[in-house]
């Protein structure tokens, strides 16, 4: 039976909050448990696409999984980078080449080991970057890592929106009131406001739970035209990116802005608009992120994601379930994968406790660089 | 002598390949930053093309060092290994009168950050024997001149 290009397989590894393992044996693990759920054989794969973090470690997931993964022969074999939005772009072009007759059986991969022995994650981050060019110049500035480029970020659009400081907190105890019912989130201890107060700051206003929980491990997706399980398959409806050029120049937002119509257009292509999406995963690498894409991407009016964050509309029960596996802030931050595998679980019914009912439409989004490359996904289940 | 802020190590290279210009004049006590040789816009700190006219010409030029916080933080990590001080310490996206922005933190070492629109005049640090521009925000120097107790002039933080 061929029909068209379909999501058939989701292989995940526990998330290790503790250093120990390497991204390929992640990675390993993941296509098997993949394999397994798709009840496929690895001699029926023909395409293997990979992504993995940028610029941090020489170790980094590459083509060489080929060979050391245990594949034959293939006829797609591709590293893909846009950054975070890299795996977005991974599904993308597995389900072209396949519409394309190039193959049939795509793996879509991603592993990350950043948790190494005597150094946090982000300490990992802030030591790379290097002395050279603007970034140089900026980390002899005290820019070290990401946390305070964000926050850079925040209060300019705290600012400019008039958001309530408030809403940053409310996205983040949001996250982990749907991670307290994700066997795969990472930090599932309730969380209220105070406590989330109590919580270290990083670089104002992002504290140390509005930023993304790093982990070692490794998602795959087997996207196919063959559907052994076709009951369980998800149809990618719309795809769509957005490199948007923020001028840093007076008279422009340089740090926000961007991204919309990788939203529309995609939404466009599946034949849908925003009402008809059931659940929303965003990639938010940072907690204020959430309320930022929530109004690029149309799912919010300007200036008003922080009013939906307080007044729990991305909550359990809300009018528009968010990030639903506690994002990469609860749950785990597997970069673009993270959202990923959150829909394939949700339109499946997959989800446990935390499940949104009858959910069958999801947006995916990823995003890469300094708010620098979106895109979109619109997921349906069959 | 050292820099307030930072190690040695991350001083950037005078010849670096891309902002040698802004460097090369830094060392001299002058803000220089590039221009479109063609039709004059500001251009960004890496930018080879311009993306009003096309023009492939690129004009380093002297600017007034004055310019409004754009937006501004409170780092409270302090990077071990990297980071010289005990305290928290501002970052700031500075947008100069000429129309850049560039980022920077303060000239003299500070536990509080600016807020967005406050205006700031640039001088230099010097990290290693790098200089680089660093703001003095204008309100608080103004504050210091009049008042005898430095504490009570401290700006309030960005958020």
């Amino acid at each position: 039976m061929s029909t068209g290009p379909a999501i058939v397989g989701l292989g995940v590894t526990p998330m290790s909050t503790t250093p120990g393992g390497t991204a390929l044996e992640f990675a390993a693990a993941a296509v098997a448990d993949c394999l397994r759920d798709a009840a496929v054989g690895i001699e029926e794969i023909d395409g293997l696409l990979v992504c993995s973090s940028q610029g941090v470690r020489p170790d980094r997931l590459g083509i060489g999984f080929a060979k050391g993964g245990g594949f034959g022969a293939l006829r797609l074999l591709e590293h893909v980078e846009i950054k975070g939005a890299s795996t977005a772009a991974m599904l993308d072009r597995a389900v072209l080449a396949i519409a394309a007759g190039r193959a049939h059986s795509v793996l879509c991969v991603f592993a990350d080991a950043p948790l190494r022995p005597g150094r946090r994650a982000g300490s990992t981050y802030a030591h790379s970057g290097g002395t050279d060019g603007v970034r140089g110049l900026e980390r002899a500035g005290g820019l070290l890592g990401s946390v305070p480029t964000y926050a850079l970020l925040a209060n300019r659009y705290l600012a400019v929106t008039g958001t309530d400081p408030a809403a940053i907190g409310a996205v983040a105890v949001t996250a982990r009131r749907w991670a307290v019912d994700n066997p795969r989130a990472v930090n599932r201890e309730p969380l209220d406001v105070a406590g989330y107060l109590a919580s270290t700051m990083v670089a104002d206003p992002l504290r140390v739970l509005d930023c993304a929980r790093p982990v070692n491990g490794a998602a795959a997706v087997l996207v196919s035209d063959r559907r052994p399980n076709s009951h369980r398959s998800l149809i990618v409806r719309g795809a769509s990116f957005e490199h948007p050029v923020r001028r840093r120049r007076a008279g422009g937002e340089s740090w926000f802005g961007g991204g919309g119509s990788a939203a529309s257009d995609a939404l466009t292509a599946a034949g849908m608009t925003h009402a008809d999406i059931d659940v929303v995963q965003l990639y938010d690498p940072f907690s204020i992120m959430t309320l930022c894409l929530l109004e690029e991407y149309g799912f919010a009016k300007p200036g008003n994601a922080g009013a939906m964050a307080l007044g729990g509309d991305l909550a359990p029960g809300g009018a528009l379930p968010t990030n639903t596996g506690g994002g990469a802030l609860s749950g785990f931050y597997l970069q673009g994968m993270t959202p990923v595998v959150e829909a394939i679980e949700q339109l499946r019914g997959d989800a446990g406790a935390r499940q949104v009912p009858e959910a069958r439409t999801a947006f995916v989004s990823g995003l890469g660089g300094r708010n620098d490359h979106h895109a979109a996904l619109v997921l349906e289940a069959t | 002598m050292s820099d307030w802020l930072v190690v040695d190590e991350l001083a950037p290279d005078v010849a670096d390949a891309v902002l040698a210009p802004l460097y090369e004049a830094a060392a001299r006590g002058e803000l220089s930053m590039p221009f479109c040789g063609a039709c004059g816009v500001p251009l960004e700190l890496d930018q080879d093309v311009c993306d009003a006219c096309r023009a492939r010409e690129v004009a380093w030029r002297g600017v007034e060092p004055r310019g409004i916080v754009h937006s501004s933080t409170l780092v409270h990590r302090r990077e071990a290994g990297l980071i010289l001080v005990d305290h928290p310490y501002p970052v700031l996206d500075v947008e100069l009168d000429s129309g850049h922005r560039v980022v920077m933190t303060t000239l003299t070492s500070s536990t509080t950050a600016p807020g967005i629109g406050d205006p700031v005049e640039v001088g230099f640090r010097h990290v290693g024997s790098t200089a680089v521009p660093a703001a003095r925000v204008v309100r608080a120097q103004l504050a210091e001149e009049k008042i005898t107790h430095p504490e009570a002039t401290i700006p309030e933080g960005s958020s």
